[in-house]
């Protein structure tokens, strides 16, 4: 491994966090409303029960090759070539399908809401070039920034959560179930995919945490746990305050939420500084992505140093946010269609693939030692 | 000593780099791409929207913030200006309005949206998209409609006390609904969600010009203690989904109030026992639970309110405050009277509107779900008129003020 820094279980824990948060606090609570209606709480609570194995599958596999990343896992099991093939197509297709759309998410969120006459690409591009700083820094900077954060962001969202809940109206949640448990599917499904699933990619930072009594793995679970939990909160908060029909309709709820605080007629208008909240989460999301990828493509074509990718996947990365997705309406389409399958993909059948192999591997080096002796 | 210059020269070079760099940091820092300062912008607290012919007119009522802000008194203008634009959509009003205005409307400081009356008949599903679409919009605006005048007009008419009109109809939409309850405050994400649900319709609170019209829109109309022209909300505007069809009038409207338990506060009064007289209740604390049940096969609503108040005015000269029983008598006879008006708005929107504004059907979805499939396609045709609603009223006097019997008990006449 190049480059090695480490950074602490806790600051792990923290970026996991920011990761699970990311774009998902503007896109998740419309989504899973429509496909769930007031039941999209339940669908969530049902999700952190099923993301949990799935941490639970990522952090087994890290613990079967201590000190690997995700990219030298694929090489061990599968081999220099297929390992690196497949390695490559998983980095291409993600590097298209995640920091992208997060970008573009971000660009479109503030064209639409804030400044709908600033052109999206000077915005992604100033954007672009804060994360390429970070990474450029390193995971250790970017962790230590994000302990720096975490105090405004849980301000933030607790003020956020704390004013609004006197909008609260509880029939909004009524009938519970209305539709039944089975007709939650989908909604559970896209949950994972946007808060779970695409996580795999921080087994690339594994290796640089410091674990020295298996706490890394701990740290992951936690930290997504309480992302995750974040989520719920905020989907059933605005659920509660606006009800599912209008929920569902709104383009950005987490917005219209923040839109919603007066206290008093003097604490108002205050959605701005809350927006700040998901500038920083996405900007981590960023930040995690753009490392997790410039590493993995430096250790497929052995590359000294993964800085020297940094600008020219920057600099991909604005340019393709600004046409992976040409209006509203196919971003949307492409959240349903194309997202959750490519995640569950991603994120579920290939480390599911690679814990068999993995399995099959002990089984014959077990099989061997049994031989010679 | 040669080092040291050389030293020097670095630094030199250092600190001018820095100096460039931080000048040229400035250039992206210096803020937004199409910012706008607050002397170019027309901030609108109030907008009005009529139809005329096919196309709609937009008014809105714009601040003056020189004139606001000026403590001796300003120019003797008016605190606030009105702009109108018409075209065949809102949007399009909304632009073409900068042919009149200096300033470019900004709308997210909006207190008031009114609509008018000969519109919200035909239907205003068409004006609230916009509001929902444009990002200026808040959703923390109230809604009403006028009644038997233009909004544009409403917008027109002085008012004292709060310089701006605007403001004056949002706060006293609220002290209204907070302390006399015959009115009722709604946002637009309200209003959408209202008109979407099957089992709910909405209702909006109506707004009148009373007295000389003409002299309401000039400056004559808050030079004396009594105005001749006044803006008063009365009564609720009754929706079928975004079209207006009746009006509940104030008791109606009081009785729509605590069927959906938004009344906070309140006053009503009972006659005396021997007649003469009144006894008035000042109501504190209410709290309505809506109940939708099944019996034998058919939908039925069960409310019950609870209330708590407060004798407040006694024009009786025989009753006796000092004993409980006849504290329990106004109690009694209070219940009476608020199902009443509760009972008379059921019955007027059960007979002449036929549509559920009470939220009924929501009440029966919330509980019984499957049910609520299978009459949710002719609940108001067939159900909701003939519906059967039990009503039960609680309520509790605690206090009599600071005195006990009245002296009119013991008034020598």
């Amino acid at each position: 491994m190049q480059n090695k820094s480490n950074i602490s279980s806790r600051q792990f824990m923290i970026l996991t966090t920011f990761f699970t948060i990311g774009s998902a606090i503007l896109v998740v609570p419309s989504g899973i409303t429509a496909l769930a209606r007031q039941d999209a709480w339940i669908a969530a609570l049902i999700g952190l029960a099923i993301g949990i194995g799935l941490i639970w599958m990522y952090i087994l596999l890290a613990k079967q090759h201590p000190n690997k990343s995700l990219v030298e896992m694929m090489a061990i099991l599968l081999g220099k070539w297929l390992g690196g093939a497949i390695a490559l197509l998983f980095v291409a297709s993600f590097f298209l399908a995640g920091p992208t759309s997060s970008l573009n998410i971000l660009g479109n969120f503030l064209t639409i809401q804030m400044m709908p006459e600033t052109p999206m690409l000077s915005l992604n591009l100033l954007f672009a070039i804060i994360v390429m700083m970070g990474v450029y820094l390193g995971i250790e900077v970017l962790a230590r920034s994000s302990e720096l954060f975490i105090p405004w962001i849980a301000l933030l969202l607790t003020a956020l959560i704390l004013f609004v809940s006197f909008d609260i109206k509880p029939t909004n949640l009524q009938p519970v179930l209305e539709e039944g448990f089975m007709s939650l599917g989908p909604a559970v499904l896209s949950f994972l995919s946007a808060v779970f699933l695409p996580n795999f990619i921080l087994l690339m930072i594994f290796p640089h945490v410091n674990n020295e009594s298996n706490e890394a793995g701990r740290a992951l679970l936690i930290g997504t746990v309480m992302g995750c939990i974040l989520m719920i909160i905020i989907v059933l908060l605005i659920i509660l305050v606006f009800g599912p029909e209008y929920t569902a309709r709104s383009m950005y709820p987490t917005y219209e939420l923040a839109r919603k605080i007066s206290i008093g007629d003097f604490l108002q208008r205050l959605e701005a500084i809350v927006a700040s909240t998901w500038f920083i989460s996405l900007y981590f999301r960023m930040a995690i992505y753009l490392f997790a990828f410039s590493a993995a493509i430096a250790q497929i074509f052995k590359l000294k140093d993964y800085r020297a990718l940094i600008l020219p996947l920057g600099m991909l990365l604005v340019a393709l946010s600004q046409f992976i997705h040409p209006n509203i309406p196919a971003q949307q389409q492409w959240n349903v269609r194309v997202w959750t399958p490519y995640t569950a993909l991603t994120g579920f059948i290939i480390p599911l693939i690679m814990l068999c192999l993995s399995g099959l591997r002990n089984l014959r080096q077990k099989n061997k030692i049994n031989e010679k002796i | 000593m040669i080092r040291s210059t050389e030293k020097g020269m670095g630094m030199m070079i250092r600190r001018a780099s820095a100096i460039v760099l931080i000048l040229a940091m400035i250039m992206p820092l210096a803020g937004c791409w199409s910012r706008k300062e607050l002397n170019q912008l027309a901030i609108a607290v109030g907008a009005g929207i009529d139809k005329k012919g096919d196309h709609y007119r937009l008014s809105i009522q714009v601040v003056d913030p020189g004139e606001v802000a000026s403590k001796n008194g300003g120019a003797n203008r008016a605190a606030a200006t009105l702009f109108t634009a018409e075209a065949e959509t809102v949007f399009e009003a909304a632009r073409k309005m900068s042919r009149v205005a200096p300033r470019k409307i900004y709308f997210s400081h909006l207190r008031m949206f009114v609509i008018d009356e000969i519109l919200a008949k035909e239907g205003i599903g068409p004006v609230l998209d916009f509001l929902s679409r444009d990002h200026e919009f808040r959703t923390d605006f109230y809604i009403v409609v006028t009644r038997d005048s233009t909004a544009e007009d409403v917008l027109k008419i002085m008012t004292p006390l709060e310089d701006i009109p605007a403001n004056k109809l949002y706060f006293s939409l609220e002290s209204s609904e907070k302390n006399w309850s015959p009115s009722l405050t709604v946002t637009l994400d309200e209003l959408i969600q209202d008109m979407t649900l099957k089992g709910k319709q909405p209702v909006l609170t109506g707004l009148k010009i009373t007295g000389d019209k003409k002299v309401g829109k000039t400056k004559r109309n808050i030079e004396n203690i009594e105005t001749y022209s006044k803006l008063q909300y009365s009564g609720l505007a009754v929706f079928k989904a975004d079209k207006l069809i009746g009006w509940l009038n104030d008791t109606q409207s009081k009785g729509y109030n605590y069927i959906r338990g938004l009344v906070q506060s309140s006053v009503g009064h009972v006659p005396c026992e021997n007649g003469g007289g009144n006894v008035v209740t000042e109501i504190i604390r209410t709290k309505t639970d809506m109940k939708g049940l099944i019996q034998k096969g058919q939908p039925l609503i069960k409310i019950s309110v609870y209330i708590e108040g407060n004798v407040a005015e006694v024009s009786c000269s025989d009753l006796d405050l000092n004993k409980e029983s006849s504290i329990f008598e106004i109690e009694k006879r209070d219940e009476e009277s608020i199902k009443g008006f509760m009972l008379s708005a059921i019955k007027k929107t059960q007979e002449d509107f036929k549509v559920d504004t009470f939220g009924f059907g929501e009440a029966i979805r919330r509980t019984h779900p499957a049910f609520w499939k299978t009459i949710k396609e002719d609940w108001e045709e067939r159900y909701f008129p003939e519906l059967p609603v039990h009503i039960t009223v609680d309520f509790k006097i605690r206090r009599l003020g600071t005195v006990n019997n009245s002296f009119l008990k013991d008034m020598e006449e």
